[in-house]
């Protein structure tokens, strides 16, 4: 599962960062996700799920299996 | 031939604190959106379908401003949600800098860092909790005293910067601006709202601190188009949402666990696996608002067949579209085991709520806590015996009676 991150769109409601924290993170400044690595932490794939069906932006997508 | 049927007016009545309106559904099954009259009597539709619910929360051509302010449908006496505020040109780049100014301290690192104190602070609580039981022993406490209106408040002072000795203060005026029928004593408490803030904020100004105040006063500092009202406004409105809404969900949260023994025991047994998903669905179920969130169509839209006409007025309950079947199985159940639980109570879009992680900071702190250290805590009434509150902008109850 390969993840990607629109920082564009993103409106830095850092829901994702506290569904799966090993996967995400938030720039300190302004609050937009970062993407800690492209695939989920080990763990985290059901809450990487959940992150995408969540996000208030839909700037989170996932591809592959 | 015209309808004789009347129109449905907000709010509905409900059967207790867990229930949600019957009305909602009975809307549902003819349109995801209705026609209704406000609580202040004025049109609006209403939305209560999660898809469409969604759909309008995420849509530009809906904000908070009106084209024409004067001609719009007022929703309450209220001085929240009552009815358009912003501008209308300036709305969308008015709201990107606040969200802007804010994001930072709202952001999952900084709850991170705040999580220790919350849990302190909970623990505080807590102490104070096992002190009023021993000093009347055998007679219920009421959990919204001690713990859920304390806590947020506490927790709030701290990120914005309010001393908490003010909270009686405050405590009273965020309830005179969430009246829905207060008539005219609603916006004379705001005004009072604001004036408190000012005050906080040249306080700030003299001497800024690590908290969102001073933040804002620094944002002011260069940008004069920020004007001292709209720094008012906007404090009253964070230490107002801080605290009300997360109080509510507590006092809600307490009376879901405590209403089914068998729940209570399944979360007690297993408090910090349980808490995510327990609180997702706390989140979910706790129906908090008589009247939905508001938006305003800023040009003609069609959603779902409805022709939707600028100008007019559209309240989006969460309550509802989270208890939608088409989405959830078994919507009234409290299932923690629902996977996946893409519920809609922070709303969704570019006005998602700011403070969902402190919320869910606050509730994943709380839960665990509570039944850890009072595994056989118990209602001290029957649910049909806790009032609902329906005369306010975020509902909830006056009273938890526990005991243990």
């Amino acid at each position: 599962m390969k993840i990607t991150a629109d920082t564009g769109s993103c409106v830095a409601s850092g829901q994702c960062v506290l569904l799966a924290p090993g996967t995400f993170d938030q720039d300190e400044d302004a609050g937009t996700v970062v993407l800690l690595a492209d695939e989920p932490a080990d763990g985290e794939e059901d809450a990487v799920r959940q992150a995408e069906l969540t996000c208030p932006a839909a700037a989170i997508r996932l591809s592959g299996a | 031939m015209t309808t004789t049927e009347e129109t449905p007016r907000l709010p509905f009545a409900r059967a207790n604190a867990l229930a949600i309106a019957p009305d909602y559904e009975a809307l549902r099954r003819q349109a995801p959106i209705s026609r209704v009259l406000s609580p202040a009597g004025d049109p609006a539709w209403l939305v209560t379908s999660y898809e469409e619910a969604k759909e309008i929360f995420r849509d530009k051509r809906f904000g908070r401003s009106h084209p024409a302010p004067e001609q719009a449908s007022r929703i309450s006496h209220a001085a929240v949600q009552d009815g358009p505020s912003g501008d209308f040109d300036t709305e969308e780049q008015e709201h990107k800098r606040m969200r802007r100014m804010l994001a930072p301290a709202f952001s999952a690192p900084r709850m991170r860092a705040l999580g220790d104190r919350i849990a302190e602070l909970t623990d505080r609580c807590l102490d104070d909790l096992q002190a009023a039981h021993d000093a009347h022993p055998g007679e219920p406490v009421d959990l919204t005293d001690f713990l859920a209106f304390p806590l947020p408040v506490l927790v709030i002072c701290e990120l914005l910067g309010v001393p908490y000795a003010d909270r009686e203060k405050f405590r009273g005026l965020s309830e005179r601006i969430a009246r829905m029928d207060g008539g005219e004593d609603a916006q004379a408490a705001m005004t009072e709202f604001k004036a408190y803030m000012t005050e906080l904020a040249d306080e700030k100004r003299a001497d800024p601190q690590p908290d969102v105040i001073s933040d804002m006063v620094a944002v002011q500092a260069d940008d004069p188009t920020f004007t001292d009202d709209d720094l008012a406004r906007m404090g009253a409105g964070l230490l107002f949402a801080g605290h009300e809404t997360t109080s509510t969900r507590i006092a809600m949260g307490t009376l879901f666990l405590l209403s089914d023994t068998a729940r209570r025991d399944r979360f007690a047994a297993d408090p910090h696996g349980e808490v995510n998903r327990t609180v997702e669905e706390i989140l979910r179920l706790t129906a908090t608002s008589g009247t939905g969130l508001l938006r305003y169509a800023h040009e003609d839209v069609e959603v779902a067949g409805t022709r939707i006409m600028r100008g007019d007025a559209v309240l989006i309950s969460s309550d509802a579209a989270n208890r939608d079947a088409t989405v959830f199985t078994d919507p009234d159940e409290f299932d923690p085991a629902r996977t996946p639980n893409v519920h809609l109570a922070f709303g969704t879009g570019a006005h998602v709520c700011i403070g969902a992680n402190l919320a869910r900071t606050e509730l994943r702190t709380v839960f665990p806590k509570l039944f850890g250290r009072f595994p056989g805590l118990r209602l001290a009434a029957g649910i049909d015996e806790i009032p609902v509150r329906v005369n306010r902008v975020a509902g909830g109850v006056d009273a938890v009676p526990v005991t243990w």
